[in-house]
């Protein structure tokens, strides 16, 4: 097995007397993409805001190579090298497209730095280059989606946290963000990748979890997960094993 | 120029303080219903200082700004950590306590033969400081100017400043500023110090302005208002502030055309607005189109195009 | 932030130039406001004795503006001033007022002339 980037052992989150994850283990493998399958309220977007410092653990550790993360200030963690590219393709609406780049890249100091990071980005996202004084608010879904990724990137990461990039989204434009993932990961970001479309994720994922109720219940390869009778049926639909 | 026009103008330029210190607030996504208080304060302090220390005016404003600006800090600790309503009512709650502390407040010393000084709901007057030094209607009316264009700037830097575009980043949305690695609590506090020393020198010019003030002065009335003057004017630029108290007090309070019927013809501007442009007239997306128009206008090198963080 | 820590300082040092602190005392006055309403709605007749403080001598060779003000909204209500116009009596004036509403109204009783002086005067009109 490959070195992990990031460990999280017997990690608890409460949100007053509702324990959202109680005790989650996991790791993400460094230069893989790692994907967390699971229905709503199990308590995935929990996690990842745990992990970026949003939300405090109550119990448990989480390591980025190591480096004990939680106790941290959410600055901190981006300093660490994680960022989030949180549910719902926040974005800053009232700020033009390279604003919002901008302030992806809020805590370095490195002005020809972040200048030649706001170029890469414009060549992986040509859209957002059209866009630049555009207002984020103004554009479309898929657009939005691409700056939420390309902010979170601003900040030079190691750990990408991605939480459902795809809902929402015209399969054209899913297609899209799956194709960047593939991308950003062969160029070397590890990626761990909250995704409720287990087909596309299939696609991209080296290594699967299934968390439900706040635990992990399944934790396995891309073969393991296809072969699975519950995943089967909860993520991938009959249709396809019943297909000879 | 006309008294009475001078007289108008003053007291836009006054109340534009408070339009101010509310829209400082409402960037970072805080609505305050509280900024009156600092108002108030900034008021009594800095006529506390000319009229009865016999400090000069601009020490007497400089103590007005610092009064607000500390007074904002301390009640910021334990209410900036609360969102939305919660942080609203705190505000309002807090500036009634000090309003209805200033009815207790009786402080006088004899200047000249005669008590002067803060009588509780009899009043503060004999704020003479701009009689006594001989200051012309319309000479103050310069100086109201003169510091409120200093404020303009002052905004205008900082929101083109690092901690402007963390303000704003605070104001688009909390978690996503959190993500990017913004010390929430710590801007925020920031923003209420320089609201309330807005909103304190403003008092200041106002109780210099009239000579007389008194707790009532300081009600909800004005801190709806303050926040009503962002909300209409619009939150895309310091400028839409002002928009908001030039509509209001230069069109509905000081022409005769809806006279008594002012506070429903206002109330009813601020419902529509809210409804169809809640960002107010001149809201971002308005600054940027005239920017970008501006642009085309008058084209400037292109590495001076690119704003935000500098 | 330093820019405006130095904009603030120019501001405060251009302030101390132009006004500097304590000057020569002028007169100080002294006013006693009675007003009574009259047939119109919201007109008041307003009665004005005007006194130097220190010596409550008449005061006279004055010309007295009246302004209201209403303290529960400052700024907003800006109604035109009138001229008070002087009595028989030396350093009495009267001043027909129309206000936009009852309540607290604080007069504004400016005066220019041999001296200037302003004296609020807070009076509640109407009644309720």
């Amino acid at each position: 097995m490959s070195a992990e980037i990031l460990k999280v052992s017997g990690l608890a989150t409460s949100y007053g007397k509702i324990e959202a994850l109680k005790g989650v283990d996991l790791r993400v493998e460094s230069g893989k993409v790692t994907c967390l399958l699971g229905p709503n309220g199990a308590g995935k977007t929990t996690l990842m805001m745990t992990i970026a410092g949003i939300l405090q653990a109550r119990r448990g550790s989480i390591l980025l190579e190591g480096k004990q993360l939680v106790g941290l200030s959410p600055a901190n963690i981006v300093t660490q090298g994680v960022a989030l590219v949180p549910e719902n393709r926040l974005v800053f609406p009232q700020m033009s497209v390279r604003e919002n780049l901008l302030a992806g890249a809020y805590q370095r100091n490195d002005k020809v730095g972040i200048a030649g990071d706001i170029e890469r980005m414009y060549t992986r996202f040509p859209r957002l280059r059209e866009r630049s004084e555009q207002l984020a608010g103004t554009l479309s879904g898929g657009e939005q989606q691409m700056l939420a990724v390309a902010r979170a990137l601003m900040s030079r990461p190691r750990l990408l946290l991605m939480d459902e990039p795809s809902l929402g989204l015209a399969p054209m434009v899913v297609a899209d963000i799956f194709r960047i993932i593939s991308e950003l990961n062969r160029d070397g970001t590890s990626i761990f990748l909250v995704e409720q479309n287990a087909h596309m994720a299939l696609q991209v994922a080296h290594h699967f979890y299934l968390m439900e109720q706040g635990k992990v219940t399944f934790d396995g390869t891309p073969g393991e997960l296809a072969e699975d009778e519950v995943i089967q049926r909860a993520y991938l639909g009959t249709s396809r094993r019943s297909d000879p | 120029m006309d008294d009475h026009v001078v007289s108008v103008l003053s007291n836009i330029g006054v109340i534009s303080f408070v339009a101010l210190s509310a829209y400082l607030l409402l960037l970072t996504g805080e609505i305050s219903f509280g900024q009156q208080a600092f108002f108030g304060i900034g008021a009594y302090a800095a006529a506390i200082a000319t009229a009865m220390w016999g400090w000069p005016l601009a020490a007497g404003l400089m103590l007005g700004a610092l009064a607000g600006a500390s007074s904002a800090l301390l009640v910021g600790l334990p209410t900036l950590r609360l969102h939305g309503l919660y942080f609203a009512v705190a505000t309002l709650a807090f500036a009634e306590m000090i309003r209805i502390l200033l009815e207790l407040f009786h402080y006088q010393v004899a200047v000249d033969g005669e008590l002067v000084g803060p009588n509780g709901t009899d009043g503060f007057g004999g704020i003479r400081y701009v009689f006594q030094n001989k200051i012309g209607a319309f000479e103050y009316m310069l100086l109201i100017y003169t510091l409120l264009a200093t404020a303009l700037a002052g905004l205008w830097l900082l929101e083109r400043s690092r901690l402007g575009v963390a303000f704003r980043m605070i104001g688009g949305d909390e978690t996503l500023a959190k993500t990017s690695g913004i010390a929430i609590t710590r801007h925020r506090m920031i923003a209420a110090a320089l609201a309330g020393a807005l909103a304190g020198i403003g008092g200041g010019l106002y109780a210099h302005l009239t000579t007389y003030i008194e707790p009532r002065i300081f009600d909800i009335m004005l801190g709806v208002h303050a926040l009503a003057y962002g909300l209409i004017g619009g939150l895309g630029t310091a400028l839409g502030p002002l928009l908001g108290v030039l509509i209001d007090i230069g069109l509905l309070g000081s022409t005769r055309l809806f006279s008594g019927y002012r506070m429903i013809v206002f109330g009813g501007l601020v419902a529509v607005l809210l409804i169809f442009r809640p960002r107010g007239l001149l809201n971002e997306e308005m600054v940027h189109r005239i920017g970008s128009f501006w642009r085309r206008v008058w084209p400037t090198d292109p590495s001076q195009k690119s704003h935000g963080k500098t | 932030m330093k820019k405006t820590a130095m904009l603030s300082a120019a501001a405060f040092i251009g302030i101390n130039l132009v006004f500097p602190a304590a000057a020569a005392q002028n007169i100080r006055a002294k006013a006693d406001v009675v007003c009574e309403p009259t047939k119109e709605n919201l007109t008041y007749d307003c009665k004005i004795k005007l006194v130097d403080a220190r010596t409550n001598a008449p005061l006279t060779g004055v010309t007295l503006t009246v302004g209201a003000d209403m303290p529960s909204m400052p700024g907003v209500h800006n109604l035109r001033s009138v001229i008070a116009q002087a009595q028989g009596d030396p350093g009495n004036y009267r001043a027909i007022l129309e206000l936009e509403m009852t309540g607290v109204w604080a007069l504004r009783l400016d005066i220019t002339g041999a001296t200037r002086d302003r004296v609020v005067k807070v009076l509640r009109f109407g009644d309720d």
